[in-house]
């Protein structure tokens, strides 16, 4: 081969990035001089395109072909070298550019088709697909499709391009069905950084959907939390702040027990050693706990050294008191006891009784338990009323007491003959004698006294009794009689005289009414703590790393010097002190450390305030129809 | 050398930089997706620039071999920040799904032509013969030629057809056009195998003369078997493209659609 080959004058310029080449050269023939023209019509039938110069036509090959022929032009002025026209073919790029073409034309074809055929995107391949939906959410779509979260789906080319041009919160569709105890924009739901502006937040934030089947929701690390957050630190063990002084004992128990006198004190008595638990797990239940680790029922801890109490604190509705004089009308007692007159003038009357009358009994009748003259009448008309009507008269005085009537649950069990054969007996200025003593508790006359006798734990009279007494004490206008209304609530709530003991156990606490007034409420059931919505605590995942046994006093250490019965005293729960000395963050780093146990913000705290459903949500899902298979 | 690592350190710093706001973006509860997609749109449009760029060789815009490594890293760049933008390998969606089997398809050809770039035009130079590939045809056609004007001069001067016929039942199908291209492209050495048995063979039954003439067909076989040896890996570096740029061609129109979908369902 010549080395010179590709010089000027013996290589012809080869233009790859034309459309078409030599149909001669395809078939590996020698290629003509000129090559196909632009419409890929064949430009070489002739050599080369002869001039005319003077009088005669001359030769324009060129060198690299071989320069002017020996033949040279016609006299025409046709060249002498002519061949039969060739089938130029398309070259490299030009095949190259038509496949690219082909494959983007086929793709937007097959976009625009998908889009066209079927806009719900059932029964057709749907060329916007995401990805599949979580299975909580999958359900509740099958009907709308995609449109039940993106506004623009299937509202076709215009709704597509608004679409665009209209931004959209695609958060609101989620709060169709979601709900919180706060604004949904608002970080945490909770308008707690009240002393500057924090942007608004949106769902998608953290929460993403089409990543299969489970919801895809950001594990937030500190420094996700940092950027909104007052306080910054680097991780739990690094600088985030100390708790508050009385974590987590900041709410006072329902239920007063004390544990440092229990543990320390009567446990350790031999009376009562072989009735006491082993350990905490003897009272609290940990197989059921979670943030709070409740103590077992009543029936199942407490029965064995406190049940036999209950039934030992009477009420006593009516005390036949002193009397002065004598304001029964003896006819009509006589009458309504059908009972012997007895001869005895008015001024030889001496009362039967020298106690003073029975305090609820006074509250009802709004006298003064200590001033016979004032109270000798209402209560002796009381007394002769109940000769003929028996239950009836306390019954008003007791439905007149509260908005809702309450005699039927406090007056439950009261025998109609009984409080009548009283009434007589002590109309005629006589003793009651019971016919047997009352054992096992409910109503009974006894002497001068009508009482109520606890059956035990629960017991239904003695829980209205409580509650009418913290009730009526709260609502009187009268001063005398709220007065009157606190001293039978002492009486009722009284830790060693009030019916059942209920207050020895059960704390009473004043909470504040929407309308601002006070209310005293007495705490039947063990209380769980749900002030603290944004921040949660397993002990089950604790107990089952530490053990059930000894596990409880790593936290929970009890506070010898704690007044902890004092701060039952008052009604006010929020003053209080705890059995046990506050945890401390150093205690809960021993494990949660970077080497150790993870520390993400979201183990111990909850984003979302009280997170939800609403109404509509719950009765869609009972209404979905079959969807064909 | 030193100009790709200083290429690659580039696109190494320019990944980490969108890493670490991705991470930054991601602690302010923002949307890193929207980084990491417009990274990797700003890479994929530089990437398109080469084929744009080869159309315009008269504009003084670097050298081609510098886009061509430009092209390379920032290819291995744009595989990295896909994957950084989906955060999986394989992501859930019809669509999304789609566009990613055309990347994946397009960054393997892309690969592929990669390993024949550096690997042909060793193998091209070492076989000391230089060639356009659009001249082939030509000098086929004139290697050709020469071959047999030289088997008619034999015959018209030694009077023997010996050569003739075998050139006529072997050779000339040899010299028809470019053979051998499988076995080329791989490297192997089947032609110069076949030439030379064909040369060989027929020495025995010739005279000197003839020799002569057989010698001079040996030559422009040999010289033949190089052009056809060019052919081949020419071919294979020109044609890789007719894969490449359509996948390329493709995966563009799905980023558009992907922006559409983005732009209209997540506004």
């Amino acid at each position: 081969m010549d080395e010179n080959k590709f010089d000027h004058d013996k290589s012809p310029y080869e233009r790859p990035n034309f459309p078409f080449r030599c149909g001669r050269g395809a078939l590996w023939r020698t290629p003509c001089n000129s090559g196909p023209k632009v419409d890929g019509s064949c430009g070489g039938t002739r050599d080369c395109t002869p001039f005319f110069k003077g009088n005669r036509w001359l030769c324009r090959r060129e060198k690299c072909y071989g320069g002017p022929c020996e033949e040279g032009p016609s006299p025409t002025g046709e060249c002498s070298w002519q061949r039969p026209p060739c089938a130029p073919r398309k070259t490299l790029r030009a095949i190259r550019g038509q496949i690219s073409f082909l494959v983007v034309a086929a793709i937007v074809a097959l976009l625009l088709i998908s889009q066209a055929s079927n806009p719900t995107g059932a029964g057709f391949v749907n060329i916007s697909d995401a990805g599949p939906l979580s299975k909580s959410h999958k359900k509740f779509t099958e009907i709308e499709g995609c449109a039940s979260c993106h506004a623009a789906y299937g509202k076709g080319p215009v709704g597509w391009i608004k679409a665009v041009f209209t931004p959209v919160d695609i958060s609101e569709r989620c709060v169709n069905c979601h709900s919180f105890d706060g604004p949904d924009s608002i970080a945490h739901n909770n308008d707690l950084a009240i002393d500057r502006e924090v942007r608004k937040t949106e769902c998608i934030m953290c929460h993403r959907e089409h990543s299969g089947q489970k919801m895809s929701t950001r594990q937030s690390t500190s420094e996700q939390c940092n950027t909104c957050h007052k306080n910054k630190f680097e991780s739990f063990s690094k600088g985030h702040p100390e708790f508050p002084e009385k974590y987590p004992y900041f709410n006072r128990n329902a239920i007063k027990f004390d544990h440092g006198s229990h543990l320390k004190k009567h446990f350790e008595n031999p009376k009562f050693t072989e009735k006491a638990p082993s350990s905490c797990t003897g009272c609290h239940q940990v197989t059921l706990s979670d943030r709070e680790v409740r103590p077992q029922a009543f029936e199942t801890i407490c029965v064995n050294c406190h049940g036999s109490q209950i039934k030992k604190k009477d009420l006593v509705l009516i005390r036949l008191p002193e009397f002065m004089q004598n304001f029964v009308d003896k006819e009509a007692l006589i009458q309504a006891c059908n009972s012997p007159a007895e001869e005895k003038t008015e001024d030889e009357f001496l009362s039967v009784s020298t106690e003073m009358p029975a305090l609820v009994s006074t509250f009802l009748l709004n006298v003064p338990e200590d001033d016979p003259e004032t109270y000798e009448q209402p209560l002796q008309e009381l007394i002769q009323a109940m000769t003929e009507e028996s239950m009836l008269p306390i019954e008003d005085l007791v439905n007149s007491q509260t908005e809702t009537p309450m005699a039927d649950k406090l007056l439950t069990g009261l025998n109609p003959e009984v409080l009548k054969r009283a009434a007589c007996s002590w109309g005629l200025n006589l003793e009651y004698e019971p016919p047997a003593e009352a054992k096992f508790g409910g109503w009974y006359a006894d002497m001068l006294e009508v009482r109520y006798k606890p059956t035990g734990h629960r017991d239904p009279v003695a829980k209205s009794w409580v509650e009418f007494a913290l009730t009526v004490s709260t609502v009187q206008d009268d001063e005398d009689k709220a007065d009157r209304a606190k001293a039978m609530r002492e009486e009722i709530i009284s830790v060693k005289e009030g019916v059942g003991s209920c207050v020895k156990c059960h704390a009473v606490s004043e909470t504040t009414l929407a309308d601002g007034k006070k209310k005293l409420e007495i705490e039947w059931q063990y209380k769980e703590v749900n002030d603290r919505p944004h921040s949660q605590y397993s002990h089950t995942s604790h107990i089952e790393i530490m053990g059930n046994k000894s596990s409880c006093s790593n936290c929970h250490i009890l506070d010898g010097k704690a007044e902890y019965m004092a701060s039952f005293k008052g009604f006010d729960a929020t003053k209080w002190s705890s059995n046990f000395s506050s945890i401390k963050r150093k205690t809960c780093i021993q494990c949660h450390t970077e080497s150790q146990i993870n520390q993400d913000c979201q183990s111990c705290h909850i984003y979302h305030l009280n997170p939800g459903f609403k109404k509509k949500m719950v009765s869609a899902k009972r209404q979905m129809p079959e969807i064909k298979k | 050398m030193k100009r790709i690592w200083g290429y690659i350190v580039i696109a190494t710093l320019f990944f980490v930089l969108i890493w670490v706001w991705t991470l930054k973006v991601d602690s302010s509860l923002n949307y890193p997706e929207f980084v990491s997609g417009g990274a990797l749109f700003f890479i994929i449009f530089f990437l398109c620039l080469f084929n744009i760029r080869k159309r315009v060789p008269f504009l003084p815009l670097w050298p081609a071999h510098k886009w061509f490594l430009l092209h390379t890293v920032a290819g291995f760049l744009a595989l990295s920040l896909f994957w950084l933008h989906a955060g999986v390998m394989w992501p859930n969606g019809l669509y999304v799904q789609i566009l990613a089997f055309l990347f994946y398809l397009t960054t393997l050809s892309g690969i592929v032509g990669l390993v024949m770039e550096k690997v042909y035009p060793n193998l091209l130079t070492r076989i000391g013969l230089e060639c356009i590939y659009e001249r082939i045809p030509r000098d086929i056609a004139e290697i050709r030629n020469k071959a047999e004007a030289l088997i008619l001069e034999c015959t018209e001067k030694t009077g023997s057809d010996t050569l003739a016929k075998h050139y006529l039942e072997t050779l000339g199908w040899f010299f028809q056009r470019p053979r051998f291209f499988l076995n080329n492209i791989f490297g192997g050495q089947n032609a110069q195998t076949w030439v030379l048995q064909q040369c060989s063979i027929l020495e025995r039954f010739l005279n000197a003369a003839e020799r002569d003439y057989l010698d001079q067909i040996c030559a422009l076989a040999e010289t033949k078997r190089k052009i056809d040896f060019h052919y081949s890996l020419q071919k294979m570096l020109k044609n890789w493209l007719l894969i490449h740029v359509p996948l390329a061609a493709a995966v563009i129109t799905m980023v558009v659609w992907h922006l559409i979908v983005i732009q209209v369902f997540f506004n």
